[in-house]
């Protein structure tokens, strides 16, 4: 579960999750969504996917830039995500996916980078939550 | 918000935020604006990043802000900063995601009245010969070797190997080309991520236009880049695509831990920096030329395809050549007068464009006389300018101006209760024909999302940093 967030040049995004594994796995999901139409996307595929940072803000900054290298690299496109519960250093798991189509997948925006700004990390009444921004 | 913040007027058109009105200050922040860009400016988080800004280990001068200024992350966008060559820091958000995004200008041989009639042909064309890349690949296919070739030689590679005419390479700031490139210093991502994207224009703000001279404000400047009234010509705005993005998110990546080894400490992550001659430092200026090298290529490469486009629309007689190239996201050493003393420092432009003055060495000898030209994109469908740079931006600025006409409106109220056809519909009634990749590429790029460009060309005008040449209108869009 995600929303987008407004910033005057760019566009970020808040993810919630029940525990930490869903909350990555709805930011990634969030990011995906952001850069692609996903109406299309299918789980054909497994990726392995894994990031480490040395806090819990550099470890969701980098998971999304794993996310983003699939995206923009790799050019995959990812749907589902199975992750284990990260420890406090890293977060590993298994993305479902499949190669990048501009048919099946129209391109909506190009996520240049993942930012610091104003990055937020909680735990509230719903249960995990993350603010994130991207570079557009 | 930075309502709060209390400023000072210098004169009508300068502002201050003394050093002392936040600890960590080390200089102050210089805001080129009028009160009523001013008033606008203050809505967002600009002037909290310009304060940020001016706490950067060995910023020398004044933390600028262009009248273009708008919230970044780290630095705000329409910055300038310099750091001291021996004893400052490089700071990769100094120069943002899309390093050496930037501008060039094409002149053609023909007229708004010769090509009005097949606008609608042209236009579609060049869609099909340029694309923007937000789904797929670019018409251009380089081995490994080559993009390694690319990453040192820049545009001089593409003009090299037929994607190009001599003259494209000299008109270019540092013609096309930084020197102290070394691809090594960029990642195996990065090289992956940018390849198939070479000879794409991206999305966000980037565009292609095609264009009109609408007015011309200096005749002689005008004449030297061969420019009349009712010119076509074609101005291309974009960057180092998914390779510079890579190399910016890899060395932000690494800064964490370097700033430690360093003791440096910041109130903003975003702002990570590392001092310029540390290895860190050191090897990060190194991609970053790569990066750079890599976005001259970019552009060149759309101009060749350009060419073509022009001449299966308009035949052989077509002929564009380059005016010039600028970048507005990049860190150059330089050599500027700080205190009555030459200094070497690192020139941090983030959405800030070089306005070297009449006579500097580093301008191109067709040039030398009337100034730098700068190139400033407005928001599409409205209008850009061509500027040459003035003294005054060498005696305050580090020889910098805008970049733009600065966002006010986010991306998701851009397209509150608007429909992409009814803006091409209002574009089409204006004489522009539009075409973008995407159904919100258009909407979220409406006029309205932006400053008035030319209010915040006036303030540079006035200010003494720039002098206007000339306004382009435009009648064909191409988006991501």
């Amino acid at each position: 579960m995600f929303e987008v967030l407004d910033h005057t040049a760019d566009i970020g995004f808040r993810a919630w999750g029940a525990t930490r594994a869903e909350l990555f796995a709805n930011a990634a999901l969030a990011l995906e969504s952001i850069a692609v139409d996903m109406s299309g996307a299918r789980d054909l595929e497994p990726y392995p996917i894994a990031a480490s940072g040395d806090d819990e803000e550099s470890l969701l900054v980098n998971w999304l830039n794993e996310v983003l290298y699939y995206l923009d690299g790799r050019r995959v496109v990812m749907s589902r995500f199975e992750i284990e519960e990260p420890g406090p250093f890293q977060v590993s798991g298994k993305a479902w996916g499949e190669p990048r189509d501009p048919d099946r997948h129209p391109g909506k925006l190009v996520v240049k980078g993942v930012t610091y700004h104003q990055l937020r990390i909680g735990k509230d009444a719903r249960g995990w939550y993350a603010e994130v921004y991207l570079d557009i | 918000m930075s309502e709060k913040i209390p400023i000072e007027p210098i004169d009508e058109l300068r502002f201050r935020i003394p050093r002392d009105e936040r600890r960590g200050m080390r200089t102050d922040v210089i805001v080129y604006a009028s009160r009523e860009i001013l008033d606008q400016i203050r809505k967002d988080l600009s002037l909290e990043q310009a304060i940020n800004v001016a706490t950067l280990p060995g910023i020398v001068g004044p933390s600028l802000a262009m009248p273009d200024i708008h919230q970044g992350y780290g630095f705000p966008i329409g910055g300038v900063a310099a750091t001291d060559w021996e004893h400052g820091v490089v700071s990769p958000g100094g120069v943002g995601f899309d390093i050496n995004c930037g501008v060039r200008l094409v002149r053609t041989n023909l007229t708004r009245s010769e090509v009005e009639p097949r606008l609608r042909d042209l236009v579609n064309q060049t869609f099909r010969d340029i694309p923007c890349g937000t789904g797929g690949a670019g018409h251009l296919q380089i081995t490994e070797k080559q993009l390694d070739e690319i990453l040192v030689k820049g545009a001089r590679w593409m003009v090299e190997n037929g994607y190009g005419e001599p003259a494209d390479a000299e008109f270019a700031e540092e013609g096309g080309r930084l020197e102290g490139a070394d691809p090594d210093k960029v990642s195996h991502r990065a090289k992956e991520r940018g390849r198939p994207q070479l000879g794409t224009i991206g999305s966000g703000n980037h565009f292609l236009e095609i264009q009109y001279v609408e007015q011309i404000h200096d005749e002689a400047a005008a004449r030297a880049m061969g420019l009349e009234l009712g010119q076509v010509v074609v101005l291309i705005h974009c960057g180092s695509r998914g390779l510079g993005h890579q190399v910016c998110t890899d060395y932000l990546a690494q800064m964490g831990a370097a700033m430690k080894k360093y003791n440096i400490t910041l109130p903003d992550r975003q702002l990570a920096c590392v001092p310029i001659q540390s290895p860190e430092g050191q090897a990060y200026l190194a991609a970053m030329r790569a990066s750079a090298n890599f976005a001259w290529a970019n552009r060149q490469a759309i101009l060749h395809f350009l060419r073509g486009s022009f001449e299966k629309v308009f035949g052989k007689s077509a002929r564009l050549s380059l005016i010039y190239d600028v970048c507005h996201n990049i860190a150059k050493r330089e050599r500027h007068a700080v205190n009555g003393d030459k200094r070497d420092v690192l020139v941090h432009r983030k959405g800030a464009t070089r306005a070297f003055p009449p006579g500097h060495r580093e301008i191109p000898a067709a040039y030398r006389h009337i100034g730098q030209p700068v190139l400033i994109p407005g928001s599409m469908g409205t209008a850009s300018w061509i500027l040459v740079g003035a003294e005054g931006a060498m005696k305050e600025t580090f020889g910098s101006v805008c970049h733009g006409a600065g966002r006010l409106m986010s991306r998701t109220a851009a397209k509150k209760g608007r429909d992409a056809r009814q803006v091409l519909k209002s574009l089409e009634e204006a004489g522009i024909v539009a075409k973008s990749e995407t159904r919100d590429g258009i909407l979220e790029e409406i006029p309205e999302a932006y400053k008035n460009v030319d209010e915040v060309i006036e303030v540079v005008h006035r200010a003494g940093l720039a002098r206007k040449v000339a306004r382009l209108r435009p009648i064909g869009v191409i988006k991501g």
